[in-house]
């Protein structure tokens, strides 16, 4: 019975005779690939496949407002430093009533003490 | 002499060093690569979870010895540690969530860091809650409390290494860059500097509202014994 796939693999050639050109061939064929890989584009700039250039232009425009709003984020910012600020005067404007009603009271205690002299 | 201006030197010094603090962290700084501008919430975010954590300690020993010994200044220190607590907790607590949403893109996970965090915030609230408005015989309720929320720091620094969490681990401050770590000690000194020479003058304030209400009690008792009207 006839295979359904054929064999991808090809039929070996036949051995070269001694003296033939076979292993200068070899030898050439090499140094091509070699050169091929040395001056192949590297992956990061390889061809986008099914894509339009249409396509690849909008993904990088659209990256690139990505990249200028993560970079010029000051919403999140403002908001954090604000809070924080915030926080500590409304600590210390606590501090600042709590120190002016003792000073009332210290004076209130020292009228007290004072009054009957 | 020089514990009595300690808070207000802090608090000089502070005033100092923060905004030296601040150009560094937003004009010599470089923007990070992934989080862009919001990690620059990092600088202030950590150092006030540090000091959430370190209050709790502080309000939990205090309390243990005011517990223990009935010390009108282990009370103070406790109820001024819980007040700061408090404050950067809230601080961490909001400022957290703000930079989540900004890098996460959610600003609430409800991971083991967050949580233990939220917790710890919870029962510094209520301490303060039960010192503030409890009854005379509270305070070692409130001392209980505060003791649980100082167990409760070891959870949340172990969180992120014990659990999966979205939170990052210990080890961001270490590995920071130079540039990075040159921002951040300022912003560091200037708040410890700042939370420290607060609680110092909270602590005063506690103990000469301690002390005026027994120069009180002392009046009306005299007043009581002699039968005279002092007003």
């Amino acid at each position: 019975m006839e295979p359904i796939f054929p064999d991808p693999t090809p039929e070996p050639e036949a051995a070269a005779e001694p003296g033939s050109e076979a292993p200068a061939q070899a030898a050439e064929v090499a140094k091509t690939e070699v050169a091929d890989e040395a001056n192949s584009v590297p992956d990061e700039y390889a061809p986008v496949a099914g894509r339009s250039l249409k396509e690849v232009e909008q993904v990088r425009m659209l990256e690139s407002v990505a990249a200028q709003k993560v970079a010029r984020d000051y919403q999140h910012i403002i908001w954090a430093y604000g809070i924080l600020w915030a926080l500590f005067a409304g600590y210390g404007i606590f501090l600042w009533r709590r120190s002016a009603r003792l000073r009332a009271d210290m004076d209130a205690l020292r009228r007290e003490l004072d009054g009957p002299a | 002499m020089i514990r009595r201006f300690l808070p207000d030197g802090m608090l000089l010094a502070a005033a100092l060093i923060f905004p030296y603090s601040v150009a560094r962290i937003f004009l010599d700084t470089p923007i990070e690569r992934t989080m862009g501008t919001a990690f620059k919430i990092f600088f202030f975010h950590v150092p006030m979870g540090w000091l959430t954590m370190l209050m709790a300690v502080i309000c939990g020993v205090a309390a243990a010895i005011e517990l223990r010994r009935r010390s009108t200044t282990a009370s103070a220190v406790a109820l001024a540690a819980a007040e700061i607590g408090f404050v950067c907790g809230l601080g961490v607590l909001l400022t957290g969530p703000i930079w989540g949403n900004a890098t996460w893109g959610k600003p609430w996970t409800g991971d083991a860091r967050q949580m233990s965090t939220a917790l710890l915030w919870l029962v510094i609230a209520a301490y303060l809650l039960i010192r503030h408005y409890g009854p005379s015989g509270s305070r070692r309720l409130a001392a209980g409390l505060a003791i649980f929320g100082a167990v409760d720091v070891p959870i949340i620094y172990y969180a992120v290494k014990l659990w999966k969490t979205t939170h990052p681990t210990t080890e961001v401050v270490g590995s920071l860059p130079p540039a990075l770590w040159a921002a951040f000690w300022p912003g560091l000194g200037a708040i410890l500097l700042c939370t420290f020479g607060l609680m110092g003058l909270r602590i005063r304030q506690l103990v000469l509202a301690e002390q005026l209400d027994e120069a009180w009690v002392r009046v009306t008792d005299r007043e009581a014994t002699d039968g005279t009207d002092l007003s």
